[in-house]
């Protein structure tokens, strides 16, 4: 081979690794962009809700209560009379078969809305006002254009005579879209549009609080135990062996663990973030020992020898020193198992957070749902309302895991940049 | 013949091993009280493993084992129940590659005597600083950005800096590894200059790399060759004048 060959053939080498290397950077960015667009187009229109405008009259003959009645009077109050009075007057019904019909056009909750906007303002009585009453998961995906009208009405949820009222309705523009308040404040619900996540936040919130609480002093401490100041032998080398295996053990094996220990043992409250929280600690345990003692060997030994040389002891010279120059790496590195800890599913459904839960936790010991499983119970519902909620709990799942990995991105960089 | 200085360290069948290897075999040497020793040798001689052992920085590493004896104004220091800090505040040491930590040039001073609890107050520290800081030479150059990262000057003034922060827990040793290794011509003479300035304070260990850093700057030379040290006496003497042929070949630049 002369010299021309020789070089023609490394260039072209080099040109076609050049080609691979952009062609799979490529391939992956398309695999991104399908995976958000699925995700968003199906999801985007479960933050807006439909809701049915309905002139609300508080017949004092058919409320218990006065003018100025204390709220736990009005809690106590039956508001179903007039809410059925209202909602029928939505559009002229013939009989009873079609009073329901047109009931069915509302959420569930009607009774309760309409309560509660009677609590808001409490000197009511006698008067008549405008509701927007939230309407049922058939009527929300008919709106949202997810409901296929055009099939035979034996094989629809919507009759015939619904789909009038809904036209008319919407000819009378008395059908709404509004910001969907019950997907960020309700909990789950078997009626798509009274489902939300709001359990499942304060769930996925409270679990990884105590995992942070548990895993990072823990492991923490356990980094710099072993990086500065246990010996180098065989008894530390296996305990090292151990850590990065326990890494890569499976998620299911941590949830098995904590099924057995933490609930059937221990006898902890079943479903709650508690031992969520315990759970995902044991697991992310170790996925921050490695982050945190790589940080703390990519710090120079000479700044131990200096500060070791003025006079340091051991102890003043890994906390004075090197323990503040491996935190950002160490942060970032706790950050990002967080994240990991905050998208686990499997451990969760075996200590029974897929239980079906509607009450918003309001400490950790509640039983309670958790985002990620959130996401598992929807995908497995029938209901047509519930496939935009689960695109949207992965989409504010995806938009947590993004906030956090761009805090651990901006930690590293803001701590590191400061003496370079 | 003008008289020798006292005795301040006095090293007696020093041995060192890492692990399996030997790195220093049978050492005997006397350091003189304000002076200046260069301890010169090819790489890998056991210079810089011999004033590791002057303030025990050895015992950071797990396989080092030394045995013999160093005794500093005739107390000796290589025992177990001596404590290594007090030990380092008197031992002071410079690196081969400047040091400062990653803090403001007024911190990279200030942390040796506040760990060591000189200077309670803040104006005791200032005053301190000021004084490491201008027995290093450095003062002029850094007065008015104290707060500047030491990391962020010049490697020279880095090692000056590193200097000052020896000073600064006001020691009676300075143990400099090759510390001008890393600069160039016009730092090194800078910090040749300060050595000549301090050695009239301090006790000075210097292991250089450079024959003629060692005639300008020291009183006393070593010669190691091999773990072993081969030859020393006065800097003069040796390099005009060795007994040993292999000091001879050395320093005449024959090996090495």
């Amino acid at each position: 081979m002369t010299k021309e060959e020789r070089l023609k053939k490394r260039h072209s080498a080099e040109k076609r690794f050049r080609f691979y290397g952009l062609a799979s950077i490529f391939l992956a960015l398309l695999f991104v962009l399908i995976l958000v667009h699925n995700i968003f187009s199906k999801g985007s229109s479960a933050f807006m809700k439909t809701a049915i405008n309905v002139e609300v009259f508080f017949d004092q003959e058919l409320l218990e209560i006065k003018n100025g009645a204390s709220d736990d009077e009005i809690l106590e109050a039956d508001f179903f009379d007039i809410t059925i009075e209202s909602l029928i007057k939505v559009y002229p019904a013939k009989n009873v078969e079609e009073e329901d019909a047109l009931i069915e056009l509302f959420t569930t909750d009607a009774e309760i809305e309409i309560k509660r906007a009677f609590l808001e303002n409490n000197n009511l009585i006698g008067k008549k006002i405008n509701l927007e009453i939230t309407a049922s998961d058939d009527i929300d995906q008919l709106h949202k254009g997810n409901y296929p009208r055009d099939i035979p009405e034996d094989r629809r949820r919507i009759s015939d005579f619904q789909l009038v009222i809904y036209d008319n309705l919407v000819e009378n523009q008395k059908i709404i879209k509004n910001f969907n308040n019950y997907f960020f404040k309700n909990g789950d619900s078997r009626d798509p549009e009274l489902a939300g996540i709001g359990g499942a936040l304060i769930g996925s919130f409270y679990s990884i609080i105590i995992c942070l609480l548990l895993a990072f002093p823990v492991a923490v401490l356990a980094s710099i135990y072993l990086e500065e100041f246990a010996p180098k032998n065989k008894i530390t080398d296996f305990i090292e062996i151990n850590i990065n295996n326990l890494a890569a053990v499976p998620s299911i094996v941590y949830g098995l663990l904590a099924l057995q220990i933490l609930l059937a043992t221990i006898q902890l409250p079943r479903s709650t973030p508690l031992v969520a929280g315990i759970t995902l600690a044991l697991m992310t345990l170790p996925r921050i020992i490695i982050p945190c003692r790589a940080s703390l060997k990519a710090v120079p030994p000479s700044i131990r020898e200096g500060a070791l040389a003025v006079g340091a002891s051991k102890f003043q010279s890994v906390f004075h020193h090197v323990v503040p120059l491996a935190l950002p790496g160490t942060l970032s590195g706790t950050i990002i198992g967080l994240a990991q800890a905050l998208g686990e599913t499997a451990p969760l459904i075996l200590i029974g957070m897929v239980a079906f839960v509607v009450d918003i936790p309001s400490t950790p010991i509640d039983p309670s749902s958790s985002l990620p499983v959130q996401v598992y119970l929807w995908s497995e519902s029938a209901e047509r309302g519930f496939v935009e909620k689960t695109s949207a709990t992965i989409m504010m799942l995806l938009s947590f895991l993004i906030v956090m990995n761009f805090l651990a991105v901006y930690l590293r960089q803001k701590f590191e940049k400061r003496w370079n | 013949m003008e008289l020798m200085n006292e005795i301040k360290i006095k090293s007696k069948n020093l041995n060192v091993y890492y692990g399996e290897k030997q790195a220093l075999f049978d050492v005997n040497l006397d350091l003189n009280e304000k002076e200046v020793t260069a301890l010169i040798g090819p790489s890998g001689c056991g210079k810089s493993t011999f004033i590791r052992c002057i303030n025990r920085m050895n015992d950071v590493i797990d396989i080092c084992k030394v045995s013999g004896n160093i005794e500093i104004d005739g107390v000796e220091i290589n025992d177990k129940n001596l404590d290594v800090v007090s030990l380092r505040e008197r031992v002071g040491m410079v690196f081969q590659k400047p040091n400062p930590f990653p803090k403001s040039i007024y911190d990279n001073i200030s942390y040796g005597p506040k760990i060591h609890g000189k200077g309670e107050t803040k104006s005791e520290l200032d005053e301190i600083v000021e004084n490491s800081l201008k027995k290093a030479a450095l003062w002029e150059e850094v007065k008015d950005r104290l707060d500047e990262p030491g990391t962020g000057l010049s490697g020279g003034q880095q090692q000056r800096l590193c200097i000052a922060r020896a000073i600064s827990v006001n020691p009676e040793v300075i143990l400099m590894d090759e510390p001008c290794s890393a600069l160039d011509p016009i730092a090194t003479a800078k910090i040749e200059e300060l050595i000549d300035e301090l050695k009239k304070t301090y006790t000075i260990v210097i292991v250089t790399h450079s024959m003629a850093q060692a005639v300008r700057v020291s009183q006393k030379t070593g010669f190691f060759h091999l773990g072993k040290l081969i030859e020393v006496g006065k800097t003069e003497k040796i390099f005009k004048n060795p007994d040993n042929k292999m000091t001879q070949d050395y320093i005449t630049g024959r090996f090495g």
